[in-house]
């Protein structure tokens, strides 16, 4: 029977958090489908990572080693892909929800004919077919969906959806595949890291800043030295970047970019459905607004009324005395 | 050099509703230009002025897209083209990428597809890469400068802006682009302009006039429903700032937040 391959994200050598979640994720979606869990590692000398792989349980991780794999590229990563898929055959084929990924899965589904499902939060077989949870329209809509038969599905999964696997002392086989024929259109000059780079999606504390701290300086002299006493990231409103006060990088929402963490501290926010959007299914909300008809209190967890000009100072003091950091 | 921006309208914010047949009900949300393509538009605008040729805005949709068709137009587009067909109604991603691309291939001249990194509403980014490998064009996404467009040498050259990195990647013409927020700022259409282009009509493609049929989509929508409501959440009281403020910190700890 047909099961489930897992493309393995690779984080400085080491095999992503969210390939974790999907090998324990594909472990339980294999067995339903009455099939193999396998993997995938594409690059250029990736043969430790593919051993790692192998210990979270994929019964087969293949690997496609080839030094024009590296850097990505969507030409060679897909080709590596179908190279693998044509060796496992599976119905399912799961890979992360990063821009790299949607570059990648998207156009391998299209390759494909596959069913494509991206930012999904829940998968389920039964009865030999997939079914996909995923949210549209800024989390307003939770939608189901299902696939047509005869055909693979490609998931890209949200992060933080599953648990991740442990690694355990059955290790799966390691089986080399060539990368032929592919042709790679795309050159990459550069890779550079983002100088100043805050990755938002990562962090499991953000202190975001909006329009209620009156002007730039406030939010520099305010919301950073927050998120320090936290140890968080900080983000912002859009109206805050659109007025030019913080790069559009810490930008949250619906035009921003899509948080989750464990606490998020709304300063001045309003909460307009556009920024709720991005941050509505963080696990903790504390709201701090002068304002207590601010709609941002109707998703907060902890909702303080108070001016952040005020509150914020003391917070920080609080937090800084209590967590002795 | 003829470059094409695909342009999707989408409700101002996302408040929508789920009708009975689970499709989305917009009814009553002001229509605008995904905000991802309005940056698109504007980059072919810098584009098109630098280079010359036709800047053509497409979208598949119904009549009521056309005013979002001519606010590109006022700001700079050359031409437009609407997709409409019944049997556009109800594709998925793949299936809407495979008829943009017969009317690219209609189109014959096409060297540039600019478009937004996602749809503000449907938000999953599938478009751009699969329109790319219909066509089997190279694709650059989530492309936040571009660098050079090159009509001699047939290369664009740009910042592909991921959470962590940035790329600088060349790709041979044609090729499909995916723009980010910050790539520019998008103008503003003067009244004159809006007066000028205020009764075109852009021409209609159909699924006839494409030659697409038989399009069956590989994912269909079993259930929609509303996000489970929060849990309702606590008001910190207190006489003073500081007083709220130690109770806050209080409830943080003593759930184990921080």
């Amino acid at each position: 029977m047909p099961g489930v391959l897992v493309y393995v994200e690779q984080v400085d050598g080491e095999i992503a958090a969210v390939t974790r979640e999907l090998l324990g994720k594909g472990k339980e979606l294999a067995a339903a489908l009455g099939g193999p869990l396998s993997a995938v590692v594409v690059g250029s000398g990736v043969g430790a990572v593919a051993e790692k792989a192998a210990a979270y349980g994929a019964d087969t991780v293949y690997t496609v080693d080839d030094p024009r794999l590296s850097p990505y590229t969507t030409d060679g990563h897909v080709a590596a892909a179908k190279v693998a898929v044509a060796a496992a055959q599976p119905a399912l084929i799961l890979a992360g929800a990063s821009f790299q990924m949607r570059d990648f899965g998207a156009a391998l589904a299209a390759d494909l004919d596959a069913g494509l499902v991206v930012d999904a939060i829940d998968l389920k077989a039964e009865g030999g077919a997939v079914t996909a949870v995923r949210p549209s329209h800024g989390g307003n809509v939770i939608n189901t969906y299902a696939f047509a038969a005869g055909r693979p599905v490609v998931a890209l999964v949200r992060k933080q959806s599953f648990p991740e696997a442990q690694p355990g002392a059955a290790a799966g086989s390691v089986q080399a595949l060539a990368l032929d024929g592919a042709e790679i259109r795309t050159t990459v000059n550069s890779v550079a890291p983002k100088t100043g780079a805050v990755n938002l999606t990562d962090a499991a504390i953000i202190v975001t800043g909006g329009r209620g701290l009156g002007d730039k300086d406030n939010y520099y002299k305010l919301i950073p030295p927050l998120a320090e006493a936290l140890g968080g990231a900080y983000g912002a409103s859009r109206a805050i970047v659109d007025a030019g006060w913080v790069p559009y990088e810490h930008q949250v929402g619906q035009t921003g970019k899509t948080v989750s963490p464990r606490l998020y501290v709304a300063c001045g926010v309003s909460g307009a459905i556009q920024h709720l959007a991005g941050m509505r299914t963080s696990r903790n909300i504390v709201a701090i607004n002068k304002d207590p008809e601010a709609p941002i209190f109707r998703v907060a967890t902890f909702g303080l009324v108070g001016d952040v000009n005020e509150v914020l100072p003391l917070l920080t003091q609080e937090l800084k005395s209590r967590l002795s950091r | 050099m003829h470059i094409v921006v695909c342009m999707k309208q989408v409700p101002r914010d996302n408040s929508v509703k789920i009708n009975p047949d689970l499709s989305i009900n917009a009814d009553g949300i002001e229509k605008i230009i995904n905000l991802f393509d309005e940056y698109a538009i504007e980059e072919g605008i810098i584009w098109n002025e630098k280079h010359g040729g036709k800047l053509t805005v497409l979208s598949m949709g119904t009549d009521e897209w056309v005013e979002q068709m001519r606010r590109a137009l006022a700001m700079g587009a050359t031409d437009s083209l609407l997709l409409k067909d019944p049997a556009f109604a109800t594709l998925d991603t793949i299936a809407a990428a495979k008829v943009v691309a017969a009317a690219i291939r209609k189109l014959g001249d096409v060297d540039l597809i600019l478009t937004g990194r996602n749809s503000t509403d449907d938000e999953s980014g599938a478009f751009a890469p699969a329109l790319a490998r219909v066509l089997g064009w190279p694709q650059l996404t989530y492309v936040g400068k571009v660098i050079d467009v090159n009509p001699g040498s047939k290369t664009i050259t740009a910042e592909r802006h991921l959470e962590t990195v940035v790329e600088t990647v060349t790709a041979p013409l044609p090729a499909v682009v995916s723009v980010i927020k910050d790539i520019n700022n998008p103008r503003y259409p003067s009244l004159l302009k809006i007066k000028k282009v205020a009764k075109v009509e852009p021409p209609v493609w159909t699924a006839a006039d494409l030659g697409v049929s038989g399009l069956t989509p590989t994912v269909t929508v079993t259930q929609r429903v509303p996000p489970p409501p929060r849990p309702s959440g606590e008001t910190i009281d207190g006489p003073d700032a500081a007083a709220k403020v130690k109770k806050l910190v209080d409830k943080l700890l003593e759930n184990q937040i921080i």
